[in-house]
């Protein structure tokens, strides 16, 4: 796998506000989605059953009623919790989806060789298949055909930035596949698929293949980004995660907000 | 089959919330793994919490084994001789044995009744005097006042005859830095406890019997010992009274209390009102005191107001109290003092008004150690919410001044009663073995301020027909007998319960001026020109001053070398003078009631033993039935009148001649004494778990009959 980190701050500082700015966002919204009185007084009931475990530690049936407790009382709270999560999860989802076209991968740099994949629904029309490419681009290599996984796979080339189309013909049908090759940070979109709803949603920016089409899947090999930050390499959404997470913590106290 | 609306409607509900949930679990792709902070949240702080648990759990586990072994070679000593698996202790503070007789004679209080039918029911001889500071210090260490140098709620200052709390010294601390105007401070305020004398639950927790303690008064500062103990009695608020409330009122008025509240004037500002409560003095040196800005917004249809305080906002109806609220007291440079408190609205239309409560120490994080350990309170506050921690927490004194009326008074103390029984109850579950005390405050607030219902010819109710006169205290008493109800559904054979008071009560119907007799009578000299004094001696000629009283029952000599002005010699003529004023003043008839106003003097010497006789007063006076020291003689004011009517709410008592007040002794088993003593609570319970008794006890052990009444 090509791992590649993009010598551009602009990632990192994109991924650093939109943390900050979601993780605001999301402490505001479980406030105002959240039963906060319930969610306080359940955090506080368990903070008295761990110091019980501690104050009473001598006295073994009541360290284990205690522990059963804060079992219980953990259960209660992940309920209370659960109303506001189900609530952010899908816009948080579905933005995560959009800011993962742009920071999930990295745009196809001028003269970089890359693989296109195409898998056939029909066995027998593989070795038709061709592609035909705009002027840009350029095969570097002959198709390489691999009957058991219905696929055939080409290596090509840009020789310069723009975002283009490319086009696969197989069992007398055309289809397009949009290649991005730019220096900075651009939408991309990997994969494009036919029918798969969920999965469209999730792993593809472009619309659905034709339900008849004899193309069941293109997909372009654009390099995972990594983002450097305090001298480690970290995916966008491990970032995002921990970021938001802190940023989160730092508003939540400072608005007083039960989480 | 067709569903009812509303269960179509959870039918519904469940089934998008099935459909949400299914979706989330079914496409399982790496971007929806995370859901925002709040979910981030909750799973890392369940995960968090189940860790710690399991590692406090595992650590509890795996010394366990060690631990039993050090109990059971700590239980032969503890357990080894015991006679009881566990002694609950319940103290109704200020419990009467004749009233209590009374109503069980009228077929009330079953669960006493069954007490006393099936074990044991006595008065309990109490201390002199009968209050409850001393009472409940000799319980604690079973000693007499001389040995835990408890005498009175205050003690006198030699040097300036002023009063301070005799219990507890709250001292700032000792080095500042001075940074411009600020004086900034070095280090924390300490606090010294003056109780001397040993506690009877440490030795049970160096024995290995594990001791829950709530609100014991005369346990602040906490002492450390392996149990846990929550102050109780001698607590201060925030500003470090006994009690100070705030009562902000847009009514313009210039009376001040006489004691235990300020006024503070709100003022309107629009369509709202704001006001402040004081808080303590501003811990920078700049001498101003701290405040906590508030704003009122009435809603005057709706009979109820809109609070702003600090980040808190909160409704409060006319006639009722708000939850805590906490506050917080900013002095700068990052200094705060945190406090909780209630707030009562008392008016809303023409005039705004509003009570609110003094500021306490807020249990969840306190300024001031109020337990031992420290995160018990914490622990406390956690399982049940905010409660108050002041000493003296019914405040007595707003209904006294008539800023509280009756109901709110009431709904005031049996608020404070009800987080209390909360405390009791979970200290009685997590102390299956060992010793569980607690004490109720209630009991003796509310006697103090309602026995004019019960006394048909208290001056301060004279005017209100014996029928329309509310029956307070019976209610007092059968509330207190639910709750032995409840506490003897609790424990079995095994465990023995005490019920006990400190003292119990007359009514008080007269004040009496000692100071003002001392003046009258020569023994107390005024100032050249002055026919009565203000608070704490203001214009006594010291020099001309023979003997003097301040505080509930207490006589002072000025002794020559003792006192700063003392001019009576020690020895010989000390002695002469306080013969010569007990044979005055015991059996001093009040001349308009024809009343004995002092049925008792008692010379501290021969009641007292101890090495802190000295801090003692000379003479300890005992009011006959019906009188009492009256608030100016307690605060060293002289008055004109010796003998005045007693018409505040205050209206019953307990700083009497101690034979008059015994408190109440009931068992769930025998016990062979006839005039039982509340010094003798703590040799019986060190007794009765095969402890030895220092030999510097006072009390006696009394023979308590096994389970099953042998």
């Amino acid at each position: 796998m090509i791992a590649s980190s993009n010598p551009s701050n602009l990632p990192l500082f994109l991924v650093l506000t939109i943390s900050m700015v979601i993780g605001l966002l999301m402490v505001i919204v479980f406030r105002y989605t959240s039963d906060q009185k319930a969610i306080g007084r359940a955090k506080d009931r368990l903070k008295a059953h761990l110091l019980a475990v501690r104050l009473f530690q001598d006295q073994l049936p009541v360290v284990m009623r205690a522990y059963g407790k804060i079992l219980r009382g953990t259960g209660s709270y992940l309920r209370l919790a659960f109303t506001p999560f189900l609530i952010a999860i899908l816009p948080i989802t579905f933005l995560i989806v959009q800011l993962d076209r742009y920071f999930g991968w990295v745009p196809l740099q001028p003269a970089q060789t890359f693989l296109v994949e195409a898998r056939i629904e029909d066995p027998t029309a593989l070795n038709d298949a061709s592609l035909q490419l705009p002027p840009e681009l350029s095969s570097s290599a002959p198709a390489v055909h691999i009957p058991t996984d219905r696929e055939v796979v080409w290596r090509l080339v840009a020789d310069r930035a723009g975002q283009f189309d490319i086009q696969i013909a197989a069992a007398g049908q055309t289809v397009s596949k949009q290649v991005m090759v730019a220096p900075g940070l651009a939408r991309v979109s990997p994969l494009r698929l036919k029918g798969n709803f969920w999965e469209r949603i999730f792993a593809s920016g472009e619309p659905a293949l034709a339900d008849n089409s004899p193309v069941q899947s293109i997909e372009i090999s654009y390099p995972p980004r990594v983002i450097g930050f305090a001298g480690m390499d970290w995916n966008w959404i491990v970032l995002f995660f921990l970021v938001s997470l802190i940023a989160g913590f730092i508003f939540k106290s400072a608005l007083g907000i039960q989480v | 089959m067709t569903l009812p609306s509303c269960q179509r409607s959870r039918f519904g509900r469940s089934l998008i919330l099935l459909l949400v949930v299914g979706l989330v679990l079914l496409v399982p792709l790496r971007s929806e793994a995370y859901a925002g902070p709040g979910a981030g949240f909750a799973v890392l702080s369940s995960f968090w919490t189940i860790f710690v648990a399991f590692l406090y759990s595992f650590y509890a586990l795996v010394t366990w084994p060690l631990r039993q072994l050090l109990r059971i070679f700590r239980r032969r000593k503890a357990y080894g001789k015991a006679q009881v698996k566990r002694v609950v202790i319940v103290g109704f503070d200020g419990m009467d044995p004749e009233l209590a007789s009374r109503f069980m004679s009228e077929g009330k209080l079953p669960n006493l009744s069954k007490l006393r039918d099936s074990g044991t029911f006595r008065p309990l001889r109490t201390t002199f005097p009968a209050i409850s500071p001393v009472a409940w210090s000799t319980f604690q260490t079973g000693v007499n006042p001389g040995k835990h140098n408890i005498y009175d709620f205050l003690a006198r200052d030699l040097k300036n005859y002023l009063p301070f709390l005799s219990s507890a010294q709250i001292s700032e601390p000792k080095r500042h830095l001075r940074i411009g105007k600020y004086s900034l401070p070095l280090g924390k305020s300490g606090v010294k406890g003056l109780r001397k004398g040993t506690p009877f639950w440490h030795w049970l927790g160096k024995a290995g019997v594990f001791c829950s303690v709530i609100r014991v008064p005369v346990t602040f500062p906490p002492e450390k010992f392996p149990g846990v103990l929550l102050s109780g009695m001698c607590v201060p608020d925030l500003k470090g009274s006994q009690g100070t409330f705030c009562f902000c009122t847009t009514r313009a008025s210039s009376d001040k209390f006489r004691e235990g509240g300020v006024r503070i004037p709100m003022e309107r500002n629009g369509a709202g009102l704001h006001s402040y409560i004081p808080g303590p003095e501003n811990p920078l040196g700049t001498g101003v005191d701290l405040r906590a800005e508030f704003r009122l917004r009435p809603d005057v249809g709706r009979g109820r107001a809109r609070i702003e305080i600090d980040s808190e906002t909160f409704t409060v109806k006319v006639g009722e109290y708000s939850e805590w609220i906490p506050v917080k007291f900013k002095a700068g440079m990052g200094f705060t003092a945190r406090g909780i408190c209630r707030f009562y609205l008392k008016e809303i239309s023409p005039e705004v008004e509003v009570y609110v409560t003094p500021v306490n120490i807020d249990p969840a994080h306190p300024d001031l150690p109020i337990s031992h350990p420290v995160t018990y309170s914490i622990y406390l506050a956690k399982l049940f919410g905010p409660y108050a921690t002041l000493g003296l927490a019914e405040d007595t004194w707003a209904l006294n001044e008539e800023v509280l009326d009756d109901q709110a008074f009431l709904a005031q103390c049996y608020g404070n009663h009800q987080d209390r029984e909360h405390m009791f109850f979970d200290a009685l579950e997590k102390t299956p073995q060992g010793l569980c005390a607690c004490v109720f405050d209630t009991t003796d607030r509310v006697q103090h301020m309602f026995w004019r219902y019960l006394d048909k010819d208290h001056p301060a109710v004279r005017d209100v027909p014996q029928d329309q006169k509310p029956r307070v205290i019976q209610d007092l008493y059968d509330r207190m007998d639910t709750l032995i109800g409840r506490v003897m559904q609790q424990i079995n054979t095994e465990t023995l319960l005490l019920v006990i008071s400190d003292h119990g009560f007359k009514s008080f119907n007269r004040c009496m001026n000692l100071n003002a007799w001392l003046h009258q009578n020569g023994y107390l000299v005024l100032k050249d020109g002055k026919s009565e004094s203000g608070d704490w001696f203001e214009d006594v000629d010291w020099s001309r001053t023979r003997a003097y009283t301040m505080g509930l029952n207490g006589l002072y000599i000025n002794v020559r070398g003792r006192e700063r002005e003392g001019i009576v010699e020690a020895g010989a003529e000390a002695e002469a003078l306080k013969e010569e004023l007990r044979g005055k003043l015991d059996g001093l008839v009040d001349p308009a009631s024809g009343k004995v106003g002092i049925s008792g003097m008692f010379d501290c010497d021969a009641v007292y033993a101890g090495p802190y006789v000295d801090n003692a007063p000379d003479l300890i006076v005992g009011y006959g039935e019906g009188f009492r020291a009256s608030w100016d003689s307690v605060m060293g004011r002289v008055t004109t009148e010796i003998f005045e009517d007693n018409l505040k709410a205050w209206s019953g008592d307990h700083c009497v001649d101690p034979r008059l007040v015994p408190g109440v002794l009931f068992s769930n088993r025998k016990i062979a004494i006839e005039k039982p003593a509340i010094v003798d609570v703590a040799p019986t319970v060190m007794k009765l778990f095969g402890l030895e008794l220092p030999s510097y006890f006072d009390g006696k052990p009394w023979a308590v009959a096994a389970a099953g009444g042998k």
